[in-house]
């Protein structure tokens, strides 16, 4: 069976000071995958190859079995993705933004409407749908960030901090949300919070200095901070 | 996708407070243009007419106002587009658009047509004042009409010099100096080299004021649709190695 997402040795950036040295990752069906790193280990730039709005100076990223940089931008729709910023217009309200969310991910009309209506409840966006974005608190931001991603039910959802600068109950209340949504696709989630992986993944790829220093199962059990804590000699693939 | 993209963006302007800005200001300035202009000319009219004079209110009124109003775009359109690629850059909307299945193409097009549609309120309005005179006074209407023609190109093609301006850097202050700075180059170049210069083709003056005075020439119209097509290439061509598809 062919993985939903594949990257095989890729790299990017100049051969003298790579920001992201030979990653091979794999996302399967259901799989629930967290990057885990110190600040510059890569995680960010590691999810945009993903998400295709870089492409790789080596290597290939692959969705679905076809090469994303080479097959037709259609291949996309699969994939949904919610960058460190949220990518919110902040002159135009909740329903504008996630209207033109759908519209550049294919939605038209009936079905844009209902996919709206769907993650307006879901994200608990209903109250503030004719607030202008740029008036939202964080949190609502970030629920709206989420919607922006979801709207087209993609196989793939891809997350960049999704916790950042959010108060624990903001927090809380994401997590909750992406427990819910991670049911009905994929996960890849970049963080540098223990907690997030622990709740949210079940399984951690180590990066350090933009390289895979470390894939492991993550278990009730588990003990992110040792892993975390290993040095990069030491460490091997154990999952 | 490019109709969505085109109506967004105008959607877009439309909710800032520059584009209402910069509508206020031009239908300002035509306004008080036009009506000093025709001032001045009903002063003369008298005289021109014992002296069989051939010149109108097309040429004393309608003509230097059509200059005035693209003086007037060159001005707007920069501060209309500066924020078209590289605002999305600096707030990080990019992700939004690379990350679609949209193609660097649509995007460029998309913009483009967007940044004209923001120019049509002040292009039309304007164009309704001036044809207004027409109940007054006698106007050469075919002329009027290729003169309003060649201003709704102009502003087509200054939506896609300037889009490709916005797509070469990640700041919207940097792509409007580069905007005004290239547009300038263009508007001066007529007077800094003679017509036996290479460089004179690109020259923006002798490819609008023809058109402006009623004469359709096919070396402008080549000029504007070359250079437009080539904007539009090479924007597309910035968006897609941004996104690595190159």
């Amino acid at each position: 069976m062919k993985p939903l997402l594949l990257a095989r040795q890729v790299s990017y950036g100049p051969a003298r000071n790579p920001r992201l040295t030979d990653i091979d990752l794999q996302l399967a069906a259901g799989d629930r995958l967290a990057l885990l790193g110190t600040n510059g280990a890569g995680k960010s730039t590691l999810l945009q190859l993903l998400a295709g709005i870089l492409g790789p100076t080596t290597g290939e990223v692959r969705v679905l079995g076809q090469r994303l940089d080479q097959a037709a931008p259609a291949l996309r729709r699969h994939i949904g993705f919610l960058p460190q910023r949220v990518p919110a217009y902040a002159e135009l309200n909740v329903v504008e933004n996630l209207r033109w969310a759908g519209q550049l991910r294919g939605l038209r009309r009936q079905a844009l409407d209902a996919a709206i209506e769907r993650v307006l409840l879901t994200l608990q966006l209903d109250k503030v749908r004719s607030r202008l974005a740029g008036r939202l608190s964080q949190g609502m931001l970030q629920r709206l960030g989420l919607a922006q991603a979801v709207l087209h039910e993609p196989d793939i959802l891809i997350l960049d901090e999704p916790t950042a600068g959010l108060d624990p109950l903001q927090t809380e209340q994401i997590r909750e949300l992406l427990g819910a949504l991670s049911s009905r696709c994929s996960l890849i989630l970049a963080t540098h919070l223990l907690d997030d992986v622990q709740r949210l993944c079940d399984r951690v790829i180590l990066l350090d200095g933009g390289r895979k220093r470390s894939e492991h199962a993550v278990t009730p059990d588990t003990d992110l901070l040792a892993h975390f804590r290993q040095p990069a000699s030491r460490t091997g693939a154990d999952a | 996708m490019i109709g969505a993209i085109a109506l967004h963006e105008w959607r877009r302007l439309r909710a800032g407070m520059m584009f209402w800005l910069l509508l206020a200001f031009g239908q300002l300035i035509v306004a008080w243009l036009s009506f000093a202009q025709l001032e001045t000319f009903a002063g003369i009219a008298p005289q021109l007419k014992a002296g069989a004079s051939a010149l109108g209110a097309m040429d004393l009124v309608i003509t230097p106002t059509f200059n005035t109003l693209v003086l007037l775009l060159l001005l707007c359109a920069p501060l209309l587009a500066m924020g078209s690629l590289a605002g999305e850059v600096q707030s990080g909307r990019i992700a939004l658009w690379l990350s679609s299945p949209v193609s660097g193409t649509q995007i460029a097009i998309g913009k483009a047509l967007g940044l004209w549609l923001a120019t049509l309120p002040l292009l039309l309005s304007s164009l309704l004042t001036l044809a207004a005179l027409g109940l007054g006074v006698d106007l050469d209407w075919p002329r009027f009409a290729l003169a309003a023609a060649g201003l709704l190109l102009f502003g087509l093609w200054l939506g896609c010099i300037t889009l490709l301006l916005s797509s070469l850097f990640d700041h919207p202050a940097a792509a409007l100096a580069a905007s005004y700075g290239i547009l300038l180059f263009l508007w001066l170049l007529d007077s800094l080299s003679g017509p036996e210069a290479p460089w004179y083709w690109f020259a923006l003056l002798p490819h609008v004021k023809p058109w402006l005075a009623g004469l359709l020439r096919s070396q402008d119209i080549v000029f504007f649709v070359a250079t437009a097509g080539a904007s539009l290439l090479f924007g597309s061509y910035a968006l897609a190695r941004r996104r690595g598809d190159t």
